[in-house]
């Protein structure tokens, strides 16, 4: 991706000088804090990385939630559905039959061939065919040969296990279905969203448990190097899997955790998609005006049911790097992720109003959250005393991008400047 | 004598931007002072500074006599000011009696609302505004011109002494800015001072005593309504000579551009009523079709259902160019040849926190998109276009539409239309809210755009404006058309007329 794109992903419209610039006043302010606490200790390239693979798979559900805030909705169930990924990922590259995992995941993900079968087969037929009738029928047919051949490339895995690429498929496939589930009923049921996500945000974590079995076991992941002896009993997940927890090496130096790829790669495909594409523009103008929006011609029902759909395949996808990350697949993987996701977002400045925000912004607040937890890591402050202070951070970060504690620093002074007025007339 | 309000040598600046330079003001107890000038002369910031909106400004305040800085609204309240603004400040969910009593609602001794007093005291103050209304009703129910009167209930009940009017009447129907007109002058008889900014000019003619001229946030003038004509104010205000105000288009072409056929839309809200009734006319090429009616005619409501915006309530024929046509949203309508100018800036026009660019180029995407991704060059190309061709005063295009003035904005959203290359345009109550520079620009555009060819179906509560700029008017009365006249034929009492339901 070029520079310029990079350079431009928080050229949003609608920020105050306070709300563009506060994140990243604040992350470097942290950072400082780091380094006058912790000295060498925080900047040790170890430290570093460590943050780093910390934070970029909690950070997934935080870069779709970001879509989602900026149309003026919220999405709680993706800490759901991270661990619902979880567990099936685990069982998936752990179980040698047809599993409850199989029987969810595999008929959606075939479903979502289907689908995009169908879409690309279109696009491609738009461009040779005029009749719409002709199009239908080839991207019907396309969509149903895509769909055959990923049905009999899922029944072939079956009896040896599924592979990496596999996982990285079917899983967030069935993240993406579900947040389409959850997007139809806000757009066509006119539902809040806070409504349909709690909604979904049990019922997944139900159908964890449930997938789980025996009320939600955990489903541990093991490899070959790891030395388990009961060969023959328990089986082995591919090697390859065991990688996504690794780092980029070169010339033996660890550079980056292939996590933090992942994270990157959201980070920039989000940030052009909310810049440089209409899907992006849509979703501004659905936040900042939804009627306007709708009298322009913006299709909104459908673009909230794909905003939704992202959003839980980006989830998804933190499950199946938690699950590697931790070998293991766990019906509350996810637990709160939903509430850090938020967090993240608003500390990045981006309004839970709706209209406003950038995916450079949620990224320095991923930083922010993820930098303050190591440093009271490394100050060895209690957990408990890190929940109260991010807390206090969470509040305190919109606090002064809403110029409100300066407005109140400066009656306080008795100065009787305002803000915030706008000229009007 | 002491004047009620003196204002002098008011100097306010936003973020360094000067928009008021010694601007002056004074107005007698018991008089009805007129203030006019073009959107951006300062009106509305003047009035914003005597109603405690404002705070950090430079100058003097005087009410009768005494100096006062108004540190908040509470105390230009408490003070006796009453402002009632151009953009509604109602809470939708609530009550009409509810909103009436915001914030000081009457209690019963256990600290309760008291709401048999305060819905006794809001039905009569709304019976003394001539408009007996269910006062347990949600206002969010209300069409505008009805919230505008609860508004000024709101500001009758704080028992005001001076009473600020912010563009009262730009919502309201002909019958409804009678009672504004009989509501003021009972004011004044009461010795209520009343400060009333319109940019209807004949209005301030009708009611006021005198009126104040602004123009780059200076007073400009001060004059007798008696002792003033309507073009020396014109000129006063714009700082030229207007040759002519109301822009006549050219004459429209043969051919039928658009045929509508019983067009009528159920009202969802109550089974068995319809907002339109079986509707029909025709537009020609170049023609601008006006549409005359009171409030709850069903103006709007056409509007919205030839845009496909009322989905499956609506039934009848569209024809564009011969071709029928079934639209169900918005987007098909866009993408059929329509565009639809909303009544309502705030509420459906403007995406606020969006910049300048995005608002005008958001009906328009599609056209700059190769594969979903937006050309930015084809983008600014696009937008600098009509910026330039409505000369629209925008410092920054970037910045968001809200740092625009009104007329400004309204423009923006016009050119979002335009850049759609739409085969008719619908507009509802284009010049609503907006000075009369830019009404006369606005005039001037559609009528080069009707000798481009476009059919322009437009409606307006203000007659004159009807009567001088369209070519044909159709007259709606409850849903129903009643009469059709051509321009050079109809008057105001003729439409009148038809429009009245019949008792």
């Amino acid at each position: 991706m070029s520079e310029e794109t990079l350079l431009s992903l928080d050229r949003e419209p609608g920020h105050s000088l306070t709300r563009r610039l506060g994140p990243f006043i604040g992350l470097a302010a942290i950072f400082a804090g780091g380094v006058i606490l912790n000295g060498a200790t925080f900047l040790n390239p170890y430290n570093q990385l460590n943050v780093l693979g910390r934070i970029s798979i909690i950070a997934l559900p935080a870069v779709g939630m970001t879509m989602v805030i900026i149309t003026a909705g919220i999405d709680l169930s993706v800490g759901s559905l991270v661990s619902l990924a979880s567990v099936v990922c685990a069982m998936l590259l752990m179980e040698r039959s047809p599993t409850r995992a199989t029987a969810v995941s595999v008929p959606i993900f075939v479903l979502c061939a289907l689908g995009a079968g169908y879409l690309l087969t279109r696009a491609i037929l738009r461009r040779f065919v005029s009749d719409p009738r002709r199009v239908g029928l080839g991207a019907a047919g396309g969509g149903l040969v895509l769909a055959a051949g990923t049905a009999l490339w899922c029944r072939t895995m079956i009896p040896s296990g599924f592979g990496t690429l596999a996982v990285l498929l079917i899983v967030p496939g069935l993240g993406l279905a579900l947040g389409a589930l959850s997007g139809i009923i806000i757009a066509k049921g006119r539902i809040q969203p806070f409504i349909v996500t709690l909604g979904m945000m049990s019922a997944a974590v139900g159908l964890a448990k449930f997938i789980a079995g025996k009320g939600g076991q955990i489903h541990p992941v093991y490899y070959e190097a790891a030395g388990y002896e009961a060969a023959g009993t328990v089986h082995t997940a591919p090697a390859s899997f065991d990688a996504l927890s690794g780092h980029l090496t070169l010339f033996g130096i660890d550079l980056v955790p292939v996590t933090t790829l992942f994270f990157v790669a959201a980070v920039i495909a989000v940030g052009v998609i909310l810049t440089r594409t209409r899907f992006g523009r849509h979703l501004y103008a659905i936040g900042g005006n939804e009627e306007t929006a709708r009298l322009s011609g913006v299709l909104v029902d459908r673009v909230k049911t794909l905003v939704y759909a992202l959003c839980g395949a980006l989830s998804a996808l933190a499950g199946v790097l938690y699950c590697a990350a931790y070998t293991q697949g766990k019906s509350d993987a996810g637990l709160t992720w939903e509430l850090d996701a938020i967090a993240a977002v608003v500390i990045g400045g981006t309004s839970l109003m709706g209209g406003r925000g950038t995916v450079t912004g949620t990224l320095v607040g991923v930083l922010i959250l993820g930098y303050l937890g190591n440093i009271l890591n490394l100050q060895e402050v209690p957990s408990e005393v890190q929940d109260i202070l991010k807390g206090v951070i969470i509040v305190g970060a919109v606090l002064i991008q809403e110029g409100t504690l300066l407005r109140l620093w400066r009656r306080g002074t008795g100065s009787r400047r305002r803000t915030r007025s706008q000229p009007e007339e | 004598m002491t004047p009620r309000l003196r204002m002098q040598a008011i100097t306010k600046a936003f973020d360094g931007i000067r928009v008021l330079h010694g601007a002056s003001l004074d107005v007698e107890a018991g008089e009805v002072m007129g203030l006019v000038g073009e959107n951006g002369a300062g009106k509305s910031t003047l009035m914003k500074i005597v109603a405690g909106v404002h705070t950090d400004w430079d100058g003097m305040i005087a009410l009768d006599g005494v100096p006062r800085r108004l540190g908040s609204t509470r105390e230009a309240e408490a003070a006796g000011i009453a402002i009632i603004y151009q953009e509604l400040n109602l809470v939708g969910e609530l009550s009409l009696a509810e909103n009436i009593f915001l914030g000081r609602e009457p209690t019963t001794p256990a600290g309760f609302i008291d709401y048999p007093e305060m819905n006794t005291r809001a039905v009569e103050i709304m019976a003394g505004l001539g408009a007996g209304m269910d006062v347990t009703r949600p206002v969010g129910e209300l069409r505008v011109g009805r919230r505008q009167l609860v508004e000024i209930g709101k500001a009758l009940s704080q028992q005001a002494r001076i009473v600020i009017m912010d563009e009262p009447s730009s919502a309201l129907s002909e019958t409804e800015i009678q009672i504004l007109f009989s509501t003021v002058t009972e004011l004044r008889a009461r010795g209520v001072t009343v400060i009333y900014i319109s940019h209807r000019l004949g209005e301030i003619f009708e009611v006021c005593d005198r009126v104040t001229v602004m123009r780059d946030g200076r007073t400009v003038g001060v004059h007798a309504t008696g002792e003033v004509s309507r073009q020396e104010l014109i000129a006063q205000m714009v700082g030229r000579n207007f040759e002519q105000f109301f822009v006549k288009a050219g004459q429209p072409q043969p051919e039928t551009v658009l045929e509508v056929r019983d067009l009528t839309r159920r009202d969802p809200d109550r089974p068995g009523r319809r907002m339109i009734d079986r509707i029909s006319f025709e537009v020609r090429r170049g023609e601008v079709f006006g549409i005359a009616g009171l409030l709850g005619s069903g103006r709007t409501e056409l509007l919205e259902a030839l845009f496909g915006a009322a989905g499956a309530e609506t039934t009848g024929q569209v024809l564009l160019n011969g071709r029928c046509l079934d639209l169900r949203t918005p987007a098909e309508a866009i993408a059929a040849g329509f565009g639809l100018l909303t009544e309502d800036r705030k509420d459906s026009g403007l995406v606020p926190d969006m910049s300048v660019i995005g608002n005008l180029t958001l009906a328009a995407l599609a056209d700059l998109c190769r594969g979903g991704f937006i050309s930015r060059v084809r983008e600014q190309e696009l937008a600098e276009t009509y910026l330039h061709d409505l000369s629209i005063t925008a410092p920054d295009p970037q910045l968001p539409i809200t740092s625009l003035s009104g007329g400004n904005q309204q423009k923006v959203l016009l050119a979002r239309w335009l850049a759609t290359n739409p085969a008719v345009l619908l507009l509802d109550e284009p010049t609503r809210g907006i000075d009369v520079g830019a009404k006369h620009e606005l005039y001037l555009h559609l009528s080069r755009l009707t000798r481009a060819g476009m059919a322009i179906v437009l409606t307006s509560s203000e007659l004159p404006e009807l009567l001088s700029i369209c070519d044909r008017i159709m007259v709606l009365c409850e849903g129903r058309p009643t009469a059709l006249f051509d321009a050079c034929e109809a008057t105001q009492e003729t439409i009148l007329a038809a429009a009245a339901p019949a008792v």
